[in-house]
């Protein structure tokens, strides 16, 4: 492992922001920390960047601990949701600042800062301070300091968050791009499901403080632990053991032992719809998406959503007949009608 | 591998954990040495009977019939003088901020020109033009009595009024312009707009500019020594009893009198501040009055007729200065600005070189302070912050008393201070240190935290972050804060009466040299020499500020 975290803990008053969570990123790695605002992520990417102390466990760089190494001497890079470039300094001075506290030459901080305004796409902007340059703009000057240093690990704190949609999915595009060219290890904070799924090797979902599950995108997508992971991964249908059994039997196959407390996930693009006169279902309602509709089914099993790609020949008040194959289902954990029960 | 980390101690000695003790240490250590130790020993000695402790001081000064006829006049004087300064100070910043006419950088001009000269300037301007010898005496043929009540009144009033325009007006920007339109749409007329958006808003500000004026007032010395005659209140009181019966301990009880009311006013007026920040929201936009004829012109006349008062009284005193023997020979030379009393012009040297020090060590200290506390845990840091901002709350005079109690005081090494122009530069500094401080602190909130942790991942230290990134960012705000502490140098009489001495003397008290000899005259001239420094500062200020400005707002072309 390249960046271990163990058993981190961290309170704020009687607030567990972080409770023993554990996590590893490996060489050249991209992991995203999912999770609704509160659960602790940006707590964790602050404690390994070394902006906030552990009250206990540990995080190891290549095995050797990094819990008394101040901030400054990680060697790590960090871009913020807020941009953060010094309002002082040129764009140039922002990206070669690292390099110039490291005492590097002046011609070779001029011609990495070249190397790296290429890098980000933006060349002619050297002379330019941080408040002539849009939103966009600044976030790449901000990735292009931060990478300026080579740093062991990127850390990035929400950096589309305040970007809107267009610069943000191009951003993103080339963030993962340079981050692929360079092989640099990268722990990216987001809330953003969409955001995790396009470029994290391993999403790490988080909520109050705890590591819900970690995996790959398709991992977390298809085959959610819990039913808090399968509602923040996107829309799904959600039924219990009981309603299951009543109306699709032929997914109880798979059901784990302890059968109870799961409920069956299934993904809205998993159930066919078909119009049928004699079906047991009923469009109550279409969105219409661009790329797929999304229909509201009555059922049964009660409401339903279903998305079709392409054109579907059902319209709102038509009887359906659903297909849901046995693979189609995930039975999850209800971790969130326990925990509310708890409350 | 993990139990590395375990058997080592948590973040091992680090140079930056050093520096930032070094930050909040020295400033503290000031803050302790130059102001808790002082006020600890006025209140000591105010109990000091013989060589023991008791109240017999207090029932002493609490029997006394001076002393209340000087309790009695401070307070009265204090009120009229707030009701007065809050009414006019209401009046123009309606005027500036909820009306439209031209000329009104002049009055914003204008309005605080009392502020840049030494207070008694307000009281000789008066003296010249409604005195016995006044002009407008004379013009009018009548003898009014300037000196007393009255007189004081109106000098105070000139003096705290720029304080009450800023507040109120502060209070009144904070009213958008979407609130009024609002209020226009569901059919408000404009005095019911007024009565119930522009008066409400205003509320904390008139609350606080009261509370503002009142402790200015009761704590001024130099109008009252220069105008007040027989009008005794509790500075000159203090005064008399320090440096006319030289009863220390009895000085010390009235200054813990006059700490009482100022205290009490000043825990009002954070409490009114903090009530108004809490209402600030973020995204206004600004309002802009149209022109409605009968309230503006009426409230551009009232305004320009104050405004034309305060220049009637500064530039009098300009004149006067230059005029042969007033009033009987009206002829103008240079004759007055030949300083007769010993040491001529070197206490207004002396005075320039003191205020630079104050200026330069005290914004480096609130500075310091400022950057220390960003990184000192709350519980730590709030204590600080209190401390810090508790000498606006302690009358000059009390200050000054406390100094000259400490440092003429042979029992510790201090005394090595005493009768030095360092100590002046000190005592200035710390009179005006929570105005300083709560500047930069205004500065510091605006700086992201994330700016100094993105430097921190860089592999900035806390000593380069401060130089590279901290101090650019809060750099206006520095500048306002020195010049600010060297025009408060300049100019302040009450906290340095105490501390001059035969071979030291600074430009205020010179001038109540000069008044107290009889010359008038020269009093006025080495007033204008201090005013003409002073002003020269602000316009030095002026250009820093706007040259900044000029670098700041190309940034913001986009």
């Amino acid at each position: 492992m390249y960046l271990t975290v163990s058993d981190a803990t961290k309170t704020y008053g009687s607030f567990t922001a972080l409770d023993k969570v554990s996590i590893e990123i490996e060489k050249g790695e991209f992991v995203c920390l999912l999770g609704p605002s509160g659960c602790g992520k940006t707590t964790l990417l602050r404690l390994i960047a070394g902006l906030t102390d552990l009250d206990s466990g540990d995080i190891t760089l290549e095995g050797a601990s990094l819990a008394d190494l101040p901030a400054r001497k990680r060697g790590f890079g960090i871009v913020f949701q807020s941009y953060s470039l010094f309002p002082n300094m040129t764009v140039a001075e922002n990206i070669g600042y690292g390099l110039k506290i490291r005492g590097a030459p002046k011609g070779d901080i001029a011609s990495r800062v070249k190397d790296l305004l290429e890098l980000v796409k933006l060349p002619q902007v050297a002379d330019k301070l941080p408040g002539q340059l849009s939103g966009g703009q600044q976030q790449r000057i901000a990735l292009a300091r931060a990478i300026a240093v080579d740093p062991r690990v990127l850390l990035l704190d929400e950096p589309l968050s305040a970007l809107d949609a267009k610069v943000r999915a191009t951003l993103r595009d080339e963030i993962r791009q340079v981050q692929r060219s360079l092989g640099i290890p990268t722990l990216m904070v987001t809330h953003d499901q969409e955001e995790a799924l396009a470029l994290a090797d391993k999403i790490i979902c988080m909520n109050h403080g705890v590591v819900v599950q970690a995996g790959t995108p398709e991992d977390l997508y298809h085959r959610p632990a819990t039913r808090f992971v399968a509602e923040f991964m996107g829309i799904s249908n959600l039924l219990t053991s009981e309603t299951v059994t009543r109306c699709f039997p032929d997914l109880l196959a798979t059901r784990p032992t302890g059968g109870d407390s799961y409920l069956a996930c299934i993904r809205p693009e998993q159930i066919g719809v078909t119009p049928d006169e004699t079906g047991t279902a009923s469009v109550r309602s279409i969105s219409f998406l661009g790329n797929l509709r999304r229909l509201e089914v009555d059922s049964p099993a009660g409401p339903l959503l279903v998305e079709t790609h392409g054109a579907n020949p059902c319209h709102v008040g038509d009887r359906v007949a659903l297909g849901i194959g046995g693979q189609a289902c995930t039975w999850v954990l209800d971790d969130v009608s326990q925990s509310a029960a708890a409350e | 591998m993990m139990n590395t980390a375990a058997s080592s101690p948590r973040r091992q000695f680090d140079a930056d954990r050093l520096l930032t003790l070094a930050c909040v240490g020295l400033p503290l250590l000031g803050l302790i040495l130059f102001f808790a130790y002082p006020m600890a020993i006025v209140f000591l000695r105010s109990i000091t009977v013989g060589d023991s402790y008791g109240i017999e001081n207090y029932t002493t000064v609490l029997g006394s019939s001076g002393f209340w006829r000087a309790t009695r006049h401070s307070l009265v004087m204090g009120g009229a003088t707030t009701a007065l300064s809050v009414f006019l100070g209401f009046i123009i910043a309606h005027a500036l901020y909820r009306c439209a006419f031209r000329g009104k950088w002049l009055i914003r001009a204008i309005i605080v020109l009392p502020l840049l000269a030494p207070s008694l300037v307000q009281a000789l301007g008066l003296i010249f033009l409604l005195g016995r010898n006044g002009v407008i005496s004379r013009a009018l043929g009548v003898e009014i009595e300037i000196y007393g009540f009255w007189g004081l009144l109106i000098a105070n009033t000139l003096y705290a009024l720029p304080q009450a325009v800023m507040i109120i007006g502060a209070a009144l920007v904070l009213l958008d312009a979407r609130t009024y339109e609002a209020a226009e749409v569901m059919g408000a007329q404009p005095w019911r707009q007024f009565r119930d958006l522009t008066l409400p808003a205003a509320r904390f500000g008139i609350l606080n500019a009261a509370f503002v004026c009142f402790t200015i007032t009761i704590t001024d010395f130099g109008n009252a020594a220069v105008i007040g005659g027989d009008y005794s209140v509790l500075a000159t009181e203090i005064y008399s009893q320090v440096v006319g019966q030289r009863n220390f301990n009895m000085g010390a009880v009235v200054g813990i009198m006059l700490l009482l009311p100022t205290v009490i006013s000043y825990a009002i007026e954070r409490q009114a501040i903090k009530r108004q920040q809490a209402a600030q929201t973020t995204g206004q936009v600004p309002f802009r009055p149209s022109f409605s004829p009968l309230r503006d012109i009426s409230m551009a006349f009232v305004s320009a007729l104050i405004c034309a008062g305060i220049v009637a009284v500064i530039a009098i005193v300009v004149y006067a200065s230059f005029v042969k023997l007033w009033p009987y020979n009206m002829g103008l030379s240079f004759k007055h600005y030949d300083i007769t009393l010993a040491g001529g012009y070197g206490s207004l040297w002396m005075t320039i070189v003191i205020s630079l020090a104050a200026a330069a060590g005290g914004t480096i200290a609130v500075f310091l302070l400022g950057l220390g506390l960003r990184r000192l845990p709350q519980a730590l840091a709030q204590p600080i912050q209190i401390l810090a901002a508790m000498p606006a709350a302690v009358p000059g005079m009390v200050l000054g008393l406390a100094y000259i109690l400490t440092f003429n005081s042979t029992a510790t090494p201090l005394y090595l201070l005493y009768g030095t122009a360092a100590l002046i530069a000190i005592v200035n500094f710390y009179h005006y240190h929570t105005q300083g401080f709560l500047t930069v602190a205004t500065g510091f909130r605006q700086l992201p935290p994330a700016l100094e942790e993105a430097a921190g991942s860089l592999g900035a230290g806390l000593g380069r972050t401060a130089r590279d990134i901290v101090a650019p960012f809060i750099a206006p705000m520095l500048v306002s804060v020195f010049f600010f502490l060297f025009m408060r140098s300049m100019v302040t009489l009450s906290a340095v009466v105490f501390l001059t001495t035969p071979n030291l003397s600074v430009a205020a008290v010179t001038i109540m040299r000069l008044d107290d000899a009889g010359l008038t005259s020269q009093a006025a001239a080495f007033s204008t020499c201090v005013m003409a420094v002073v002003c020269t500062a602000v316009l030095f200020m002026k250009l820093i500020l706007l040259l900044m400005n000029r670098r700041s707002g190309s940034r913001e072309t986009n």
